[in-house]
């Protein structure tokens, strides 16, 4: 049994003004397979699901249409909906016991439909009721019990078995699992793989990432009435495409990630249209932004353009105007104007040689927007060599470089200038790389007069200001007035992040930023470059010698070893479970433990083998020969000939 | 340890304690106020009324109220329906109560059913059809309805109907004297009894209306009349045995606080159509200063409240399985 | 916010005709002895006439000027209720607010006293009272006052329970708050809708009470009462007395009580916190 939704919009009529729950929804859910509806509140998610059951209140407007089985369903017809309304669909809502009538004990309310649906005996429903419901782990007892009795567990329980007691063909679980224990998730999981199993065709929303991965087969990104991204569930911790998805990931705690919360800048809109005599059909009048309760405005949405480009980390001018649809893109459907999360940095074949030595190997590095990459490697691994040719400071001897969909090698020629103030960079040592002859103001304000951006002095005041309260300090007089060597290093690295943003850059390369801080200084600072990169949107390039520090603050993590990359790959699968047994030694004494698979050996190595097989203990005769390429595996690229994939 | 007792104890012993010492306070205090009054009260008793005692009456009455029988057998006299002699109507009062009883029961009890059921219904569907012009329609007219008291219908009814129109009797509960079969005879009460339950009813039923209607509306909102929508049940029964169902308590609840004040009304009305119940009774004893009626029932009614008022109570908490079953 | 209240209840239909009533009736009960055109005790008029220039209302069987009648009689009536109402209010709050707060035995105690109260006809007590005592109409106010205070104090009594958890309340005493500055700066101004509500229905309830004591006839003759204009007045249905002496006293009354009912349905309806309708109702 199938359930289409098809360009579904739902419009609720107020007084004056309209806001738009919906627009233009469309959702395939086939039999036997579970779509997962993911999305905040205020997406709209209550209110496709009440669409379904025709249940939305007589002030909404609705187009469009949805089709059980391929037949329409008139929502007019009120009768032949109400035949519909749980023998082929049913529905669990959100808010456990709110749900029941208080007055009612349990087992009638779960009876009922057979009662009054099916015309049953009562006692006849009663037994049917009372088996379905001990199937669900609820014992005679409870049965007989009010709601304002029984636990939030057991509640869900009841809903679910109350919505099964017609074997509806589709079922729709409106954030089953919210606030429950681990018994209940199990057991709502059960549910749907049993149905699953029967071919029933399940809606789930949720807000629970790993419970909505683990359960179902596509997955939906839902935003303010809009879908977002559509994805096999697969997709959705580790290439996600949509930067919406992206960002909501980040903000989920997971158990194998260690990346602290990131969250979404700025607020989402408030979709109100002024109602002017508008009939069905009628193209919409502009849109406003209305916030009820504040009296300031939020921002102005566009007509059209996307509704997510306030808060996307890679919005451009042509995403407040141009109209956006969703487009299929590999086995995903993504709604972005850039075609999903771009590549703001793309590095090919990028090598570098100093005379007869070689830093860096031909590499291929691409970093996306709005993502944290960290390059973790050993001192001479090459990492600050691709970090420097990343920023445009080094120029390799060969390859590509492409830098927001241009060749980089051509602008630098062209106008260097402006691909400077793309790139923020912070280097190792500030102390070293702040002038002992400037103030702190001179320092973050080079940038600015650089760039001739330093003609009214007030308002170059004004940035620099605003830049040092980004990265938390002081903004007065005598700061600005302070000389490097009056501060203390974290203020000063902090300035010299400031620096490096002064000018809005969309890409930060910072070069071992915290190596030369104590780790109380260090901790404060990472924090702080963290919560820059979730205000500012910025994509960053972290280089760092501590796979440790790189958990804490990156999406995906490159290893490099002796001018290459070994790993590359999401930073929670390489942490979890690394591929490149050199991965696996850097984690082994970041934890302090004896390293498991290296010993130790010689380092000059022979230019054709691998590069750790010096010290790798599961070498064998063709790593020494024969340099293994990088290869996908387990969803990440990695570069062995024996790597340890967990049998 | 307060705490101990007033939970370990079943909810519903705390409320008969308090009533039964309420009703053991109002009757104590019935017996003692006369005793309370200046010594020759009884001879201005009747004074300012027409009636005149004997020199003999005059004597028993003081005695019946200077003796000093002790608040038991006082008691007893009252179960035992001995309540005084009025010497205004000549009667044993016992026997004057009993024969209004009846009206004032029939009257207050039809109109109080009718308004009530009436008033529901109407509420419930009104609330159904919300934003309707039906709903706004109805609720506007009804608020302008509550406003007007008993007094101002019962005299318009009784000057239009009555007097001008003369469909019905303006007064009595039946045609006096009258030798009638007993279907004829329950015609006559019926006449007779029309115009009094129309007032009243027309007096009650904006308040149940709107109270109805506004529980309605409340209920109507909650999450599980939606569930019961989903589940397809027949609308009927998704609005009376969910909707009403839930709408139908604060309704219980505010009657009782209502009733000892409905009272007043039915009084008046019983005046104006010289309807022969305790209102009446009551009303001539008053003018006649017959102080053995006027306290009585004014007590035994009281008492008769609290004990409706007491049973609502435990309607309410048999219909309401939150109450029983709160943590 | 009590700016925008106030916006709010003008905008709805019921409260401006309950206000323009109430203007008028206040006004009515000011300057009522200034408007009398005589005396209304004044019985040397020619009883029972009907309507003239000078005798709007016509004239009583008493020989008393009707019109002149009315206006002492609406201002009694107002008058008791105001009384009745106000001292209910003072009553209910305090013990409401004292039962709130501080909870406990005080709180059983006195919440049993209401009940006690409230099962208690207060009509039979007053009827009983007004009978034997025969005491002045303000102390029957007062009476009736001691039997309508037990459902504001159960309002109040709600409401505080439900505030005193609130979490500013307890910022506030976390900061050093005494007792009386949480209670007077905290829970007085969010109980302010609720004591216009109790007044307003008190109000109207004791005017009610009023009219329905004099028509019984348990007020002093020789005070003017629109109740005991009725009942003179039905006395005489046969002679042709509809118009001028029978139907203003009916209509003042049911006007004065309407006026009281709209004002207070249509408080209740915009400022009971309970009943908002607010756009987040709507699960999106």
């Amino acid at each position: 049994m199938s359930l289409s939704i098809d360009r579904l919009s739902v419009l609720y009529q107020e007084n004056s003004h309209a806001i738009q729950a919906l627009e233009e929804i469309s959702l395939e859910l086939n039999s036997g397979k579970c779509l997962s509806l993911i999305g905040e509140s205020g997406s709209g998610k209550t209110t496709l699901a009440l669409s379904c059951l025709g249940l939305l209140p007589k002030n909404a407007l609705i187009e469009g249409k949805i089709s059980l089985d391929g037949r329409q369903i008139d929502y007019s017809d009120e009768t032949s909906i109400n035949q519909m309304r749980w023998d082929r669909m049913s529905i669990v809502f959100q808010n456990g016991a709110a749900n029941l009538n208080p007055v009612h004990r349990i087992i009638d309310q779960v009876a009922e439909p057979l009662i009054y649906r099916k015309n049953l005996g009562r006692a006849e429903a009663i037994v049917i009721a009372a088996q379905t419901m001990s199937e669900f782990g609820l014992n005679h007892d409870e049965c007989n019990r009010f709601p304002q009795q029984l636990s939030g567990g057991q509640i869900q329980r009841a809903l679910l078995a109350m919505a099964l007691i017609m074997d509806p063909e589709v079922l729709i679980l409106d954030e089953p699992t919210s606030g429950l224990d681990a018994v209940t998730k199990t057991i709502v999981a059960n549910v749907i793989r049993t149905a699953r199993s029967k071919n029933k065709s399940i809606l789930l929303i949720t807000h629970d990432l790993e419970f909505a991965v683990h359960n179902s087969d596509t997955i939906a990104m839902l935003y303010l009435g809009q879908i977002m991204e559509k994805l096999p569930s697969g997709d959705l911790f580790n290439s996600p495409l949509h930067p919406y998805t992206m960002a909501l990931v980040r903000s989920y705690p997971a158990m194998n990630t260690a990346r602290d919360l990131g969250g979404i800048r700025g607020d989402a809109f408030y979709r109100t249209m002024h109602q002017h005599g508008r009939k069905k059909g009628d193209a919409y009048s502009h849109i406003h932004i209305q916030s009820p309760d504040y009296e300031h405005e939020s921002g102005h949405a566009p007509p059209t353009g996307c509704i997510f480009q306030n808060r996307c980390t890679q919005a451009v001018d042509s995403c407040r105007t141009e109209p956006v649809a969703l487009e299929t893109i590999g086995d995903h459907q993504v709604r972005c104007i850039r075609h999903g999360i771009v590549s703001l940095l793309s590095l090919k074949k990028v090598e570098k040689k100093y005379g007869n030595v070689v830093a860096l190997r031909p590499t291929d590095l691409t970093i996306k927007a709005g993502e944290v990459f960290s390059l973790v490697g050993e001192t001479g691994s090459g990492k600050t060599t691709l970090a420097m040719i990343a920023a445009g400071v080094l120029k390799p001897e060969n390859g590509t470089r492409v830098f927001d969909g241009q060749d980089m090698d051509k602008w630098i020629r062209s106008d260097y200038k402006s691909l400077a103030r793309q790139t923020g960079v912070v280097f190792q040592n500030p102390a070293e790389s702040i002038s002992h002859r400037f103030t702190v103001f001179d320092a973050v304000a080079e940038p600015l007069k650089i760039h001739g951006l330093y003609h009214n002095e007030g308002e170059s005041h004004k940035k620099v200001k605003e830049v040092l309260s980004h990265v938390h300090l002081s903004t007065d007089k005598s700061f600005l007035g302070r000389y490097p060597h009056e501060l203390n290093m974290g203020a000063l690295q902090r300035v010299s992040i400031a620096r490096a943003l002064v000018l809005n850059p969309s890409l930060l390369i910072a070069d071992e930023p915290t190596s030369s801080l104590d780790p109380s200084v260090q901790a404060k600072v990472l924090k702080l470059l963290l919560d820059l990169q979730t205000e500012l949107g910025l994509s960053m390039l972290f280089v760092t010698h501590d796979i440790g520090l790189a958990r804490k603050i990156s999406d995906r993590i490159g290893v490099m070893l002796q001018g290459q990359l070994v790993e590359i790959g999401p930073a929670s699968l390489i942490i979890d479970r690394p591929t490149h047994p050199y991965t696996q030694l850097l984690i082994d004494s970041a934890c302090g433990l004896s390293p498991a698979f290296s010993h130790p050996g010689p380092d000059v190595v022979d230019n054709h083998g691998c590069p750790f097989s010096a010290r790798c203990s599961r070498v064998k005769d063709i790593c020494k020969h024969k340099n293994p390429p990088l290869l996908e595996r387990d969803q990440r690229l990695a570069a062995c000939h024996f790597p340890l994939i967990l049998e | 340890m307060i705490d101990r007792i007033t939970h370990s104890a079943p909810r519903w012993l705390g409320m008969v304690i308090a009533f039964g010492l309420t009703a053991l306070v109002m009757i104590y205090l019935s017996y003692l106020l006369p005793r309370l009054l200046p010594g020759d009260f009884v001879t201005s008793m009747y004074s300012s009324s027409q009636v005149t005692l004997t020199a003999e009456q005059e004597t028993e009455l003081r005695a019946y109220y200077t003796e000093e029988p002790g608040f038991y057998r006082y008691l007893a006299r009252l179960a035992g329906l001995d309540w005084g002699y009025s010497y205004a109507f000549l009667t044993p009062v016992s026997t004057l109560f009993f024969s209004a009883l009846p009206w004032t029961l029939l009257l207050l009890g039809t109109a109080h059913i009718v308004s009530m059921f009436i008033g529901f219904v109407v509420g419930v569907e009104t609330a159904w059809r919300r934003n309707s012009r039906l709903e706004k329609g109805m609720v506007s007219f009804m608020t302008i309805l509550e406003g007007v008291p008993e007094i101002s219908t019962g005299v318009i009814l009784l000057v239009l109907f009555a007097l001008h129109l003369e469909w019905f009797p303006a007064a009595g509960a039946n045609t006096a004297y009258a030798e009638l079969s007993s279907c004829a005879w329950l015609i006559d009460i019926g006449h007779h009894l029309v115009l009094p339950l129309a007032t009243l009813v027309i007096a009650y039923f904006p308040g149940n209306f709107l109270l109805a209607r506004n529980s309605m509306v409340t209920v109507i909102k909650q999450a599980y009349i939606t569930t019961a929508r989903a589940k397809g049940l027949p609308a009927r029964r998704v609005r009376y045995a969910h909707g009403a169902r839930n709408a139908l308590l604060p309704l219980v609840t505010r009657f009782g606080l209502r009733l000892a004040f409905m009272i007043t009304g039915a009084l008046v009305v019983e005046r104006i159509f010289s309807y022969p119940g305790l209102g009446t009774l009551l009303f001539n004893a008053i003018k006649a200063r017959d102080l053995p009626v006027i306290q009585s029932v004014a007590l035994i009614s009281s008492l008769m409240v609290l004990a409706i008022i007491l049973g609502l109570e435990i309607i309410y908490r048999i219909i309401d399985p939150r109450v029983e079953y709160a943590h | 916010m009590r700016i925008r209240l106030g916006k709010e209840l003008f905008e709805d239909r019921w409260f401006t005709a309950g206000f323009v009533l109430a203007v008028f009736f206040a006004a009515l009960t000011l300057f009522g002895p200034l408007l009398a055109p005589y005396d209304p005790w004044n019985m040397s008029f020619e009883p029972i006439s009907a309507p003239t220039v000078e005798h709007l209302l016509g004239i009583n069987d008493g020989g008393q000027d009707i019109f002149s009648e009315l206006l002492y009689a609406i201002r009694n009536t107002v008058v008791f209720g105001m009384i009745s109402g106000f001292v209910a209010l003072g009553l209910g709050v305090f013990i409401g607010l004292t039962a709130g707060w501080f909870g406990g035995l005080v709180d059983i105690i006195l919440m049993r006293l209401a009940d006690v109260l409230l099962a208690i006809p207060a009509i039979m007590i007053l009827i009983l009272t007004a009978a034997l005592f025969r005491p002045k109409p303000v102390v029957l106010a007062l009476i009736l006052a001691g039997f309508m205070w037990p459902t504001i104090s159960k309002t109040i009594r709600a409401q505080t329970l439900s505030i005193r958890e609130g979490l500013h309340i307890r910022a506030a005493k976390q900061m050093g708050g005494s007792d009386w500055h949480v209670i007077h700066r905290h829970l007085m101004p969010e109980l302010f809708p609720l004591y216009l509500i109790g007044f307003a229905a008190k109000c109207r309830m004791a005017m009610f009470m009023e009219a329905s004591l004099a028509f019984l006839g348990l007020f002093d003759p020789s005070r003017k009462s629109i109740g005991m204009m009725i009942s003179y007045a039905m006395k005489y249905y046969y002679l042709d007395i509809w118009w001028n002496w029978l139907l203003p006293p009916i209509a003042c009354l049911s006007l004065l009580i309407m006026t009281v009912t709209f004002l207070a349905i249509s408080l209740e309806k915009v400022l009971d916190p309970r009943l908002k309708n607010t756009l987040k109702e709507r699960a999106i």
